[in-house]
């Protein structure tokens, strides 16, 4: 093979050409210790670069909805607890208010203490997060949700509950609505609930009530009939006389699955009626208590109308505090599924942040190893250059 | 003795001459398409007078040029791929860099706005996050829009480089023209001995015009050389050079097309292969269209999902929510050769389906056919292209608005607009609905435990979708709707009305209601801003498999993949033109350290020749002295 000058110098060049543009490269990926900053150089690589990038921004999001979420979930946990100690103290006003001892006085300044709780209650019910929003109106979070008014209050807020996606696929309520709160507490004792007739004229006092028997209550509607202070009869909506026996005070009396204690002395002619529980909103409790000791400080004749009064809003009461506390554990259980998941996600984003310098940082030990080789060959091909150019037969030539 | 003058006479000028070729080939060791001319030396004729022939000298035969055209040939065609292949690499390179690792900012932007989403859902209320939102769906506005005019920017480059090479084209099929008739007047001139060095130039113009376009020759007769491009497209015959011109494209006017000016309306684009040229002409149509009808394809998507998320919620003001992004439609261009106005209409009914793919729309023998513009293979479709049987196929529907004539042609471009036409429909941080449609509640007098659930939309277009309907228990197992109907209950069913859905769970109480109604006034619902940060993993492309994230990931792996494929390509080539040079150079090269040694040869010939005459004249004068002694 013929080998002329002008093309060992081309090929030379073009060689040159390669091997600095290689020993740039790899120089480019040393000193920015990223792997490739064109597609071409990796083109998998950069794909799968790109879904990770994605999965990382979206795993930070779920960090920061978490983290959205928990002060929300925070706030009203305040709430409910708050809630929680305002009925308390209701609780003791109406234990109190029925401790037999209270005189009219005593009774208006119980029924102007737990006006005053209604009100703090109100409050607690329109609670407003730090952008003004109000936490207990589910989707209507910029209208008051709670007014009072004369028979308790009315609920201005919808049943929407926000959710929070703080993980693929895992979303949780961020709150809970005013209606779920403060109207959905059933009456009585869950099941049922006994109110005394207003009209009762006895001193009958209506005691514990449980749900018995294997088929649990009926879910029918019965009254408790005195047919003498001694004697009872339960009749059915329909007036059929479900059962009927002699009654003594603190008799235990079972119908329908439901069993009621009454103490105390009933006139003939009194009566209780057996309801299954219904709804009720707290502020109408709470009102029906204060109007009851309210009638109670005024006519002192109506004492066994007030107990069973105090008596029936006790039970709501309860089942208020029953209520708030299922919600509040529910919020703690969300509280603690948020920084469970919270950990899960940094640690995925570790592993996420991993995967990317994997595919994009430099191997740096080969890199440096390939600069020293192709720096080894760029100095060798510059050597074998010179040396052959230098080669000529006219250097012989005298 | 007069032999011997003549014959050294004859030595020194065929050494002088042998002397001076190789001067020449030293003076043009670094001439490119110098061919390396070689002295011819014979001997001359002897007289003969009867006795023994005694040799008359030597002349010089020829002079030589060093070629070989098999060689030469190699190096035109592979100078063709190098030059296709380099064209490519220039523009698979710069849409490696537009594109890049992150889509043009696309990925980032996405992602922002996703996130965006889910802030405007953890504050549905907040003025703030709404204003971020629509700033960032303002960015990813911007990454296609730029994106876009950059990739279009190289379409309007290949415009420019299509125009310089035809000119580059012509002014060197003119030259060889010239060249051509020249070396046939020299040839016959000089006695059929050729112009070496006018073959040089020519040959030299042929392989500069190789790296242009891919090119195939023939030699006639006379010495001419008859160069063709495409299918036998004649650019020089003989001394007549035909010039290429350029024609708009017959759907786009403003997209230059390759044209003879033997007939200049119609384009040779499709015949043009290899050089620059053709690798002009590949950079649009396998890398430069293909790229924005990707993008194109990803911003329909985003449009898609994000429309139809935000139609199904209500705004701040309580009405269902618009438009977010707007985006042009698909486009559909009658050929300037069609010989009716027939138009096409092309709308998009399923994003699922849609391609990046063009098509082609022919009319021809009173049916139609459809085929994929890049490739030319037949697409299945269905219809008859009239507005109540439209054309279908991927997605698209055709109507037209006649019946074309025979052998019209229709482009159908469905994404090539989308990625530059991209834009926020939304002006008002109010119009953002990040509340769901519907909400729904259970009466306040149930005693059931049955609860109800939030409801989804499942057709945003019905007209009744926000009237307030009611589910009412007739009996635990029974409801009717509106009061009207009994319908048999499963707990957790789906119950559907007026383009909404719910589930009612649990066991309800005979007289139990639950209310549907429009969502107006729940402005702190963050269901529809919670479902449309979640479209950022939802299938919308390749029927749903594929995310709008997805598509950008798989546009950066397509982009790169080509780039690295004409990258290999190319070393590969280069490796091949350089071999093709070499072995070209083997032959027609200068070697000095040859050229060196036939000088000593030369001068040495050159010596002893005129030594020869020396020793004859020496021989002479002894002869004459001899003569002049014994007479004197």
């Amino acid at each position: 093979m013929r080998v002329t000058q002008s093309l060992s110098q081309t090929q030379f060049l073009s060689a040159l050409d390669s091997l600095e543009s290689n020993l740039s490269q790899t120089q480019n990926q040393i000193s920015s210790g990223v792997n490739f900053t064109t597609p071409s150089q990796d083109p998998i690589a950069a794909g799968a670069v790109n879904n990770y990038d994605q999965a990382l921004s979206q795993s930070k999001q779920y960090t920061a909805n978490g983290n959205s979420a928990q002060t929300s979930l925070q706030t009203e946990d305040t709430a409910l607890s708050q809630l929680q100690s305002q009925l308390q103290s209701l609780r003791s006003l109406a234990l109190e208010a029925n401790s037999g001892t209270q005189t009219g006085e005593d009774l208006s300044a119980i029924a102007e203490q737990a006006t005053q709780i209604q009100n703090s209650l109100l409050s607690l019910a329109n609670t407003q997060d730090g952008n003004g929003q109000y936490i207990f109106s589910g989707f209507a979070t910029q209208t008051q949700p709670f007014s009072l008014t004369a028979t308790g209050a009315t609920y201005a807020g919808d049943q929407g509950q926000n959710q929070v996606q703080i993980a693929p696929g895992q979303t949780l309520a961020s709150g809970d609505n005013g209606d779920v709160v403060f109207n959905q507490i059933k009456t009585g004792n869950g099941t049922f609930t006994v109110t005394a007739n207003a009209a009762n004229a006895g001193s009958a006092l209506l005691g514990a009530t449980t749900v018995t028997g294997a088929g649990g209550y009926s879910g029918k509607t019965y009254s408790i009939n005195f047919t003498a202070p001694n004697a009872y009869q339960v009749v059915d909506s329909l007036g059929n006389v479900v059962t009927s026996g002699a009654y003594t005070s603190g008799q235990t009396i079972t119908f329908g699955g439901a069993q009621v204690t009454l103490t105390g002395t009933p006139a003939t002619g009194d009566s209780f009626s057996v309801t299954p529980s219904g709804n009720q909103s707290l502020f109408t409790t709470v009102q029906n208590l204060v109007n009851a000791m309210q009638t109670g400080a005024s006519s002192p004749t109506a004492v066994p109308g007030l107990n069973n009064a105090v008596a029936t809003a006790l039970n709501n009461i309860d089942q208020a505090i029953s209520q708030t506390s299922t919600v509040q554990a529910s919020v703690g259980g969300r509280l603690n599924t948020i920084t469970t998941q919270q950990s899960v996600q940094t640690s995925q984003q570790t592993q996420l942040q991993q995967s990317i310098s994997s595919l994009q940082s430099p191997d740096y030990a080969s890199a440096i190893t390939s600069l020293d080789s192709q720096n080894t060959t760029l100095s060798a091909a510059m050597q074998a250059y010179t040396l052959t150019q230098g080669l000529s037969l006219f250097k012989y030539i005298q | 003795m007069s032999d011997v003058f003549g014959i050294s006479i004859s030595a020194l000028q065929a050494y002088q001459t042998a002397l001076a070729v190789t001067s020449n080939n030293i003076a043009n060791a670094n001439t490119p398409g110098y061919a390396k001319e070689s002295i011819d030396l014979t001997a001359a004729v002897p007289q003969t007078d009867g006795s023994a022939p005694i040799g008359a000298g030597v002349q010089v035969a020829s002079i030589n040029r060093a070629f070989s055209q098999l060689a030469e040939n190699q190096l035109n065609t592979s100078q063709s791929s190098l030059g296709q292949l380099n064209s490519l690499q220039n523009y698979t390179g710069q849409i490696d860099n537009i594109v890049g690792t992150s889509a043009g900012g696309l990925s980032t932007a996405l992602q922002n706005y996703y996130n965006a989403w889910s802030t405007v859902a953890n504050d549905p209320t907040s003025t703030a996050a709404r204003q971020a939102l629509l700033s960032q769906a303002q960015s990813v506005a911007s990454a296609f829009a730029s994106t876009n005019t950059q990739l279009q920017g190289l379409n309007s480059s290949v415009n420019q480089g299509i125009q310089q090479d035809v000119t580059q084209i012509n002014s060197i099929g003119t030259s060889i023209a010239a060249l051509n008739q020249q070396i046939v007047t020299a040839t016959a001139n000089a006695g059929g001995q050729p112009p070496n060095d006018l073959i040089d130039q020519r040959d030299q113009l042929v392989s500069n015009l190789s790296q242009l376009v891919g090119i195939s020759t023939t030699t006639d007769s006379t010495g001419a050389v008859n160069v063709f491009i495409g299918n036998g497209q004649a650019l020089v015959l003989n001394d007549k050079a035909t010039a290429l011109t350029t024609v708009g494209n017959q759907f786009n006017a403003s997209q230059l097309e390759v044209a003879s000016s033997a007939n200049p309306t119609v384009s040779i684009s499709s015949q043009v292969t290899g050089g620059d040229l053709g690798g002009l002409l590949a950079s649009r149509t396998q890398a430069v269209d293909p790229a924005i009808n990707q993008l194109g394809q990803i911003a329909i998507a985003l449009n898609q999902s994000a429309n139809a998320q935000q139609n199904a919620g209500l705004d701040l003001s309580g009405n269902l929510g618009a438009n977010l992004f707007s985006v042009a439609g698909p486009q559909a261009s009658a050929s300037s050769n069609n010989s009716d106005s027939t138009t096409a209409a092309v709308s998009i009914t399923n994003v699922g389906a849609l391609t990046a793919n063009n098509y082609l729309l022919s009319y021809q023998g009173g049916a139609y056919s459809l085929t994929n513009a890049a490739t030319g293979s037949a697409v299945a479709f269905a219809g008859n292209g009239t507005a109540g049987n439209p054309i279908t196929a991927d997605g698209l529907s055709i109507v037209l608005s006649g019946t074309p004539a025979n052998g019209d042609q229709f482009l159908i471009q469905p994404t090539a607009q989308a990625a530059g036409s991209f834009a926020v429909a939304l002006t008002g941080t109010s119009q953002i609905a990040a509340a769901g449609a519907i909400q729904t509640s259970a009466g306040g007098t149930n005693t059931g435990s049955a609860a109800i659930s939030s409801g989804t939309v499942v057709n945003a277009a019905n007209p009744n979708l926000l009237n307030t309907a009611t589910i009412q228990f007739l009996s635990p197992t029974t409801y009717s709707v509106n009061g009207a109907g009994s319908f048999a209950y499963t707990s957790g069913g789906n119950i559907a009305q007026n383009g909404w859905q719910v589930q009612i769970s649990g066991v309800p109480a005979t007289g139990d209601t639950f209310t549907v109604q429009s969502n107006a006034g729940g402005t702190g619902d963050n269901r529809n801003a919670l479902a449309s940060a979640n479209l950022q993993t939802q299938g919308v492309l390749s029927n749903g498999t594929v995310s709008v994230n997805g598509a950008v990931s798989s546009l950066i792996t397509g982009i790169g993949s080509q780039a690295q494929q004409i990258n290999t390509a190319q070393t590969a080539q280069t490796a091949i033109n350089s071999q093709a040079q070499q072995s070209v150079q083997s032959v027609s090269g200068v070697n000095l350290d040859e050229e060196a040694a036939n000088l000593l040869q030369w001068q040495q010939a050159y010596q002893a020749s005129a030594q020869a005459l020396s020793i004859a004249n020496g021989t002479f004068t002894f002869f004459m002295d001899s003569i002049n002694g014994t007479y004197s």
